[in-house]
């Protein structure tokens, strides 16, 4: 058994015997690392979901639309919403470099649909077949829309799962007819099931036909309500933004220091929107956990000075029987890394829970990773040292005749 | 074995300037048993904190075993009073909330060797002080006799070459401060070397010589 060995045994029992302070510094430390266990834990949940958001829409993907909101598009009907045009989408892609693809798409909301007696409504999207593997947004049964679509002006559609429920029940709808505002389209496939987007609209509750359909048998002569835009080179994302910006104001003979009448969405948006309230949640939490962490400090420190004076009498005897400097310093060092420990272990256990609490109350996502534990240990371990070196030196310091005599 | 030579020591802790020891020389033999006699006041516990490299003087030699003890540094004053001196004390500084013979094992904590049958070494000196039935009992539930019986089963785990007694007697009533000066006498019979600091001239008396400080000085 080497000296090191003993010593740590020796802390082990130096601990055992001491409760109260050990129960003290492990609730403090606790309380600490269980905050920062929570703040890692929301973060990469949050991060994790806006990151699947992100991919999940396009980390390549653009969009254009009229209006000023980034998100919505302005409302039907005002002056704003007939601002983008085929000719617009001409111009982009005709000057604009680094485009992977690119797709104009006219949409309405609020359509009435018919299949036989059952009636629902939907948004109703005229699209390319470019579209498609753009947006990410395949047939899962069927087929997708064509280019003879296109050129035909073929009235058919692909329906999404929220369609096919309301419309078909169980039934297998391919084939079959559904009036689109009393115009008759077959359905050619169904849409591949997507969930709810970042802007919180269900993505499944969709029809899609082709533009040209969509202009020509529906809705006479609208505007676009969307481009959307696969970048080649992600890096070059936000020179292409630049560029199209400038080939758009241009278009619009819009006069430098006026403001746009369309806007563009890029992946950061996304980001951001997916964000939303998290973010400031997690600087709150940041700053608890910073605050708790210190204040988790400064009672180590308290408590293993007050340790230090009641346990005199206790080092200046090891020290009369043969302990070096060194040996009481870590016995010191050791006693708190050891209680830090535990309480990091708590506090790991608690915060986890705490963040799953989080997630549940629907507050913020929460993720537990490894980073999350090794926070914990690392904090808490980082914590022993820096606070409890101060008074583990104090105790080493103490001249043992001075303690002998009482 | 200890050659102490012109040893004084001044205490500056107030504006005043005390001077505690002033010129001390004496030596002591191998298995030698010596009692360090004066009334408080006369540095009797400060000279024996010196010989036990727990205090330094302020001026003066001290060679012990031919170890030059003023020029060791901290750690190797540490080695010197684990490996060479037993020492007991008249308030015991047995540790509380810890068995006897954890406290009889506390010196071999912190010696280089850790010897394979320490545990059974240490239930021998326990039962050689007269304790085999009190070896988990914690030091604060044993009386005084008790507890600075195991101070001295504590002072011999590590085979010192000298035990070191300041006041071993001064804290207990005449029976167990009978039985503690028996335990000395056994020891110095064994061919221990003894040094008691005491101003009890009956303790004193079974030692082999006396030395008497007075006014920081050794009477002869």
């Amino acid at each position: 058994m080497t000296r090191v060995i003993r010593i740590i045994k020796e802390s082990f029992r130096m601990v055992r015997n001491n409760r109260l302070r050990g129960f003290i510094i492990i609730l403090g430390i606790a309380i600490g690392v269980s905050s920062l266990t929570m703040t890692v834990c929301v973060s990469s949940g949050v991060y994790k979901k806006v990151m699947d958001t992100v991919n999940k829409q396009g980390p390549d993907l653009i969009q254009i639309r009229p209006g000023t909101d980034k998100f919505s598009g302005p409302a039907a009907g005002s002056r704003e919403a007939v601002s983008l045009t085929e000719e617009d989408f001409e111009a982009i892609r005709q000057h604009v470099g680094n485009i992977n693809a690119i797709s104009p798409v006219k949409d309405r909301k609020e359509i009435a649909v018919k299949y036989g007696d059952m009636n629902t409504v939907t948004r109703i999207f005229g699209i390319t077949p470019i579209w498609g593997p753009l947006r990410d947004f395949n047939a899962s049964r069927g087929s997708f829309i064509s280019e003879e679509d296109i050129s035909s002006s073929a009235r058919v559609c692909l329906i999404g799962q929220i369609v096919k429920k309301n419309l078909f029940g169980d039934k297998d709808p391919i084939g079959q007819a559904i009036q689109i505002m009393d115009v008759s389209f077959i359905v050619k496939g169904e849409l591949e099931s997507k969930g709810v987007g970042a802007e919180g609209r269900d993505r499944d509750d969709r029809i899609i036909i082709p533009i040209t359909t969509y202009t020509m048998r529906l809705f006479r002569d609208t505007p676009l309500t969307q481009i959307v835009i696969k970048v080649e080179d992600t890096d070059k994302l936000y020179k292409t933004v630049d560029d199209i910006y400038s080939v758009l104001r241009e278009q619009h003979k819009i006069a430098s220091g006026e403001p746009d009448d369309f806007a563009i969405r890029t992946p950061q948006d996304l980001i951001d929107l997916a964000y939303g309230t998290s973010r400031s949640l997690i600087k709150v939490l940041t700053l608890i956990a910073g605050i708790t962490l210190l204040v988790a400090g400064i009672v180590i420190m308290n408590i293993m000075l007050a340790s230090v004076s009641a346990r005199k009498s206790e080092i200046g005897i090891r020290r009369a029987l043969g302990a070096r400097k060194n040996d009481i310093l870590s016995q010191f060092m050791i006693e708190c890394l050891l209680l830090s420990l535990m309480g990091g272990i708590v506090g790991a256990i608690l915060g986890y829970y705490g963040s799953i609490i989080i997630s549940k109350m629907d507050v913020a996502a929460s993720d537990l990773t490894p980073l999350a534990l090794g926070a914990a240990i690392v904090s808490c371990c980082l914590i022993a040292v820096i606070f409890g070196i101060y008074p583990a030196r104090k105790a080493a310091n103490q001249n043992p005749v001075d303690i002998l005599r009482g | 074995m200890i050659k102490i030579k012109d040893i004084e020591k001044t205490y500056n802790k107030t504006s005043v300037e005390t001077r505690v020891l002033r010129g001390v020389t004496f030596s002591i033999q191998r298995g030698e048993y010596v009692a360090i006699m004066g009334a408080s006041g006369s540095g009797k516990s400060t000279l024996m904190n010196i010989i036990g490299c727990l205090d330094r003087p302020t001026k003066g030699q001290y060679e012990l075993d031919d170890i030059n003890v003023l020029q060791q540094d901290d750690d190797a004053l540490s080695a010197l009073r684990n490996r060479k001196f037993g020492f007991v004390f008249q308030q015991f500084f047995l540790l509380e909330r810890t068995t006897a013979l954890d406290n009889v094992l506390l010196p071999l904590i912190y010696t280089n060797k850790y010897p394979a049958d320490a545990i059974q070494h240490a239930r021998k000196l326990l039962i050689n002080v007269g304790l085999e039935d009190r070896m988990e009992y914690y030091a604060n539930e044993l009386s005084g006799g008790e507890q600075q019986r195991v101070a001295i089963a504590r002072s011999l785990i590590n085979n010192p070459d000298v035990i070191l007694a300041d006041e071993p007697t001064g804290n207990l009533d005449s029976g167990s401060a009978a039985e503690i000066v028996e335990i000395f006498g056994r020891l110095h019979k064994e061919g221990r070397t003894i040094i008691v600091v005491t101003h009890d001239r009956d303790v004193a008396g079974h030692a082999q010589r006396i030395l008497e400080l007075k006014d920081g000085q050794i009477k002869r």
